[in-house]
């Protein structure tokens, strides 16, 4: 009689589940989002943003950067040159 | 009437004449202005009037086409109506009700404006492969108060 025990290296497995949440709560994440006013609008400066990549968020146009600087002029010297937590004035399109 | 008698007459006329000067009642005050109506009494602050929901909105930033029964395709816009002049924080909420009545984060966006009269802000909302059929709010939010809700459906 051997002692040996049984080898179970070669027993497969696996397994799926359906959650009964999944069917009421649809995926949101790739909702995209934006919003505008005739009001001036005012943009907290994020790290690593530059005026034309927040011309091209508020405006659709990058290219539209100096808008926002001509009205910042009180703020910004050097249109390169915003830092983080500054508030920028975004005047209507 | 001699010399004498002559200048005292004609003192006591001067002094007559100064004394009626003296007292002559001043010159009537002008008239005064007509009252103008006292100007409505500006707004405190910034407060939401209004809030609609739509597919499209002008350069006004007003919905053009007021709806709350959208398609699985459709950008949905809710424009805010703001009076009055001052700094506000307006917050778009927006959430799907699901079958089981639970709430489900959609979106939330911000924006802070600064207003110098009444305004119109509009948010909006869009899904590149459809919205899920459905019941939808969003809530207007100004500095973290609900101030309007409106109710929409996906169908």
């Amino acid at each position: 009689m051997s002692s040996d025990p049984p080898d179970f290296s070669n027993v497969k497995s696996g397994g799926s589940s359906k959650s009964p949440v999944s069917n009421d709560s649809p995926d949101f994440s790739n909702v995209q989002s934006g919003g505008s006013s005739t009001a001036t609008k005012v943009y907290v400066v994020k790290s690593g943003d530059s005026l034309s990549k927040i011309a091209k968020a508020e405006y659709g146009d990058g290219n539209a950067w100096n808008q926002i600087f001509e009205a910042n002029k009180d703020i910004l010297k050097d249109p390169n040159k915003i830092y983080p937590g500054q508030k920028l004035k975004i005047p209507p399109k | 009437m001699n010399n004498t008698t002559r200048f005292l007459a004609l003192a006591l006329v001067a002094l007559g004449l100064a004394a009626c000067k003296k007292d002559a009642p001043p010159a009537p005050a002008p008239a005064p202005a007509p009252s103008a109506p006292a100007p409505a009494p500006a707004p405190a602050g910034v407060s939401v009037s209004s809030a609609t929901l739509g597919s499209a909105v002008g350069a006004d930033k007003k919905v053009s086409a007021p709806k709350e029964t959208f398609a699985k395709g459709d950008t949905i816009y809710v424009a805010v109506d703001t009076a009055g002049s001052g700094t506000a924080n307006l917050k778009a909420r927006w959430t799907f009700t699901a079958k089981d009545g639970k709430t489900v984060p959609v979106k939330e966006d911000t924006q802070t404006i600064q207003a110098t009269g009444p305004s119109t802000t509009e948010f909006h909302i869009s899904k590149p492969d459809g919205w899920p059929l459905g019941d939808y709010q969003v809530e207007v939010m100004q500095d973290d108060k609900v101030v309007q809700t409106k109710k929409f459906s996906v169908k």
